[in-house]
């Protein structure tokens, strides 16, 4: 006796299907009759309020032309909405103008003036998200008056997005492999890259949850501008999060020596200092990005970029000393801490100033002081004489 | 220690001294009632050293940051000097400043080796072990006696032969780390940072040396002012340099050289001293200027920043056999669906294959191989509908009719 239940909520369910549908069909024919002096119907009051929304815009290919050549997707699927972290929303919610049918009349000339009218709703319930990505790149560029700079409905569909983080605020893991594919939607050709390099061929071949992914770079929401001095200054710090934490780094053998060794180097030291000294001025010496690669970063036993090889490290240092010859490559002590076995000269000068400086300084310091003892005691055995 | 004699009225003696060509800056003042004074060095070695020590002091002052860059102090320095570029350019100067002292000294012992041919005093040789080795049983109480030096005592000669030693490194590696391409054209790259590491050790060392060797030697134990005055004073020569002041006396010390010959020696030695200077300041040329333009900033990477990808086609129905099932029920759906969804509002519903062949209310609405008549597309290709369907969306209806509208 399951049969007329089913049979009557469909029953029930035509009848307001119907009442919207006479009333759109009445608006439509208005509209096109009278253009002038319409009086809009408010919308079914009696339905919860999205399915009258969607009883047209979850109708599949709805779309409205634009002034400008385009149209705007009316479609709502309600299936990717109910799954979706809105589900619980009332479109109204959002769209704040609309509350009966016909709609007011659409501003916008084109989809993405639509876009740039609509993203600022977020804020009310995404306050915190929202005022951070005015400091972003993004925002400066679109106040800039590039209207194609990203808003947040352009990585966040509102209407499909899916939960991001677990309760505690963790990202999720499938959220992270999306990360490199919201940002390719724009920068296609850095995602490129990015998919073939170290870092993004783990994470799109085998889910690898250790790789980084743009976000964990450039940041989210207040995403900075990398182009910057302070941006390249810091850069060594950005990649040092990862790559000195050993727990990270054990499972692949990375030395975690990276930072140390590099801080000691030249090149490093300088970029340590300008970093502490004056981080908005620009310098000559390399980050890690300018030998490694920024978005293509190849492992370092990779034949044709990889670094372990001699020739691939002179091609870099040739960037900066067009002049370098093959052996100037060992002038950089691969990140390597000089022992026996590598770069055993930088090793055994170090172990000569260890004993060398204590040897000759030891005595001078004995001397020193037997001598001033000595001047105490005559001086007071002469006084005495006197 | 003794009281110094005032220096003013010994003045001229010493003047008429040198003049009179005795062994650099050494005579016996005649003056019978004032204290003896003895000069010791010439101004030109009072003006060197004070160069020296300048030069020292501010390579120590702007290399030491270097060598520990992270520490806070280091860094306050730095910053103080205006940036870590401006602390090694201002090291980098202060550096020819000693070099070019450095060729001025050798010159002038070159003059005074081969053309005055005085007295090597200040080469080591086994009585400055012996020496200091019975300074240090002095010291200890074991000996009865210090030991009895002549014009330079052990612990001068070991800061002078410690300075050229650590200038000779410091120069060295100096090199190599500030010409580092031309270093790597001879030796294996590893000997770069082998000499920054020398460097700093040495640097190290001659600074700590100079804090305990110097410093107690002539600032703490005695403030030997000799190197500012130019002249010890007769007790202080007792003290300090026995076996010269006996020398003095006894008229060992000097060697008197008549005109002619050092008139002689100096057309020899000048000539080949100025070589000499052009070719050591050459040097000096190409160790500051070598590898100036050797360097420039790290490429640039130019890359396209807004690369969309092809964006995504908007909806179009699926290509397939145009059947119902495939194409036209869906299209339908989408295009009409709104109003004719059902029988009621208009009396034509066209949500399932039976409902739209079987027509409205007015009659049939599609004749299945008979496009031309079907009302629907009558209707459509007038216009006049409310909503009209793309051409090409009616073109495939028709052609779905002609077909014998197939409902899979």
């Amino acid at each position: 006796m399951h049969a007329p239940g089913t049979h009557s909520s469909t029953r029930r369910l035509r009848i307001p299907i119907f009442v919207v549908g006479i009333a759109l069909l009445g608006t439509v024919l208005a509209i096109l009759t009278r253009p002038a002096g319409a009086s809009p119907s408010p919308l079914p009051a009696d339905l919860p309020q999205n399915e009258a929304c969607l009883t047209c815009h979850g109708r599949p290919g709805q779309q409205r032309p634009l002034p400008d050549g385009g149209a705007l997707v009316l479609t709502i699927d309600p299936a990717h909405y109910d799954d979706s972290v809105h589900s619980n929303l009332p479109c109204t919610d959002c769209h704040t103008t609309i509350s009966q049918f016909p709609h007011p009349e659409l501003t916008a000339r084109s989809a993405r003036e639509y876009t740039l009218e609509m993203y600022t709703v977020c804020q009310a319930c995404h306050a915190e998200q929202y005022d951070a990505t005015l400091d972003s790149v993004h925002q400066r560029a679109l106040a800039g008056g590039n209207t194609n700079a990203a808003v947040c409905t352009d990585c966040h569909n509102p209407h499909t997005q899916t939960p991001i983080t677990d309760r505690s605020g963790t990202l999720l893991p499938e959220a992270r492999l999306h990360i490199p594919q919201t940002c390719a939607r724009c920068h296609s050709t850095i995602y490129d890259q990015y998919a073939h390099s170290v870092h993004g061929a783990a994470l799109t071949g085998e889910g690898n949850p250790d790789v980084p992914t743009c976000m964990d770079c450039h940041g989210v929401h207040d995403i900075g501008d990398p182009t910057t001095n302070e941006f390249r200054l810091n850069s060594p710090l950005l990649c040092a999060g990862c790559h000195t934490d050993p727990e990270r780094m054990q499972p692949y053998g990375i030395s975690t020596q990276v930072l140390n060794t590099y801080v000691a180097d030249f090149h490093g030291t300088t970029v340590t200092l300008f970093e502490s000294t004056s981080p908005d001025q620009p310098t000559n010496k390399p980050v890690c990005y300018d030998c490694h690669g920024i978005h293509a970063i190849a492992p370092v036993d990779d034949p044709v970029n990889g670094l372990a090889m001699k020739e691939n490290i002179l091609i870099r240092c040739q960037q900066c000393h067009p002049d370098a010859s093959a052996n100037f490559p060992d002038a950089w002590m691969s990140h390597y801490i000089p022992d026996s076995q590598n770069y055993p000269l930088v090793y055994y000068v170090n172990l000569f100033y260890k004993f060398f400086i204590p040897g000759v300084l030891g005595p001078m310091i004995l001397f020193v002081i037997s001598d001033f003892v000595r001047r105490l005691i005559d001086r007071r055995k002469g006084a005495k004489r006197v | 220690m003794s009281k110094k004699s005032t220096p003013k009225p010994a003045a001229p003696a010493v003047k008429k001294g040198t003049a009179k060509g005795k062994a650099i800056g050494r005579t016996k003042a005649p003056a019978k009632k004032q204290p003896a004074v003895y000069a010791r060095f010439h101004w030109t070695q009072r003006i060197a050293h004070f160069l020296l020590l300048t030069s020292f002091s501010l390579l120590g002052l702007t290399g030491l940051p270097q060598k520990f860059p992270l520490a806070g102090w280091a860094q306050a320095m730095i910053r103080f000097f205006g940036g870590i570029e401006m602390t090694r350019s201002l090291h980098h100067v202060f550096a020819v400043v000693l070099m070019l002292l450095t060729i001025y000294h050798i010159i002038d012992i070159g003059s005074k080796i081969f053309v005055l041919r005085v007295p090597l005093t200040m080469l080591p040789v086994i009585k400055d072990v012996k020496d200091a080795w019975q300074a240090f049983l002095y010291n200890l109480g074991v000996a009865r006696t210090r030991p009895q030096m002549g014009r330079y005592t052990f612990e001068e000669k070991l800061e002078y032969w410690a300075l050229v030693w650590g200038t000779i490194i410091m120069g060295l590696t100096g090199f190599m780390m500030w010409n580092p391409i031309a270093t790597a054209r001879i030796l294996p790259g590893e000997a770069i940072p082998a000499a920054k590491a020398a460097h700093g050790g040495e640097a190290l060392l001659a600074v700590a040396a100079i804090f305990i060797w110097h410093m107690y030697s002539v600032h703490i134990r005695r403030f030997n002012k000799s190197m500012f005055t130019g002249r010890l004073s007769e007790e202080e020569m007792l003290h300090e340099h026995p076996l010269e002041l006996a020398d003095i006396k006894a008229g060992l010390a000097e060697r008197p050289v008549d005109s002619r010959t050092l008139r002689r020696r100096q057309r020899i030695y000048w000539p080949i001293a100025g070589l000499l200077t052009v070719a050591m300041l050459f040097g000096v040329y190409g160790f500051v200027g070598a590898e100036t333009t050797a360097t420039i900033a790290p490429p640039e990477t130019q890359i396209e920043i807004f690369v969309p990808q092809t964006p995504t086609p908007l909806p179009t129905p699926a290509p397939g056999p145009l059947t119902w099932e495939a194409a036209i029920g869906p299209l339908f759906q989408q295009q009409c669906g709104i109003c004719h969804a059902s029988r009621a509002p208009t009396g034509l519903s066209l949500t399932s294959y039976a409902e739209a062949l079987q027509g409205g209310s007015n009659g049939a609405v599609i004749l299945p191989g008979d496009s031309i008549n079907s009302l629907l597309v009558l209707v459509q290709a007038e216009g006049s509908h409310p909503a009209t369907l793309r051409s090409a969306d009616l073109e495939r209806v028709r052609d779905w009719i002609d077909a014998g509208a197939p409902e899979r």
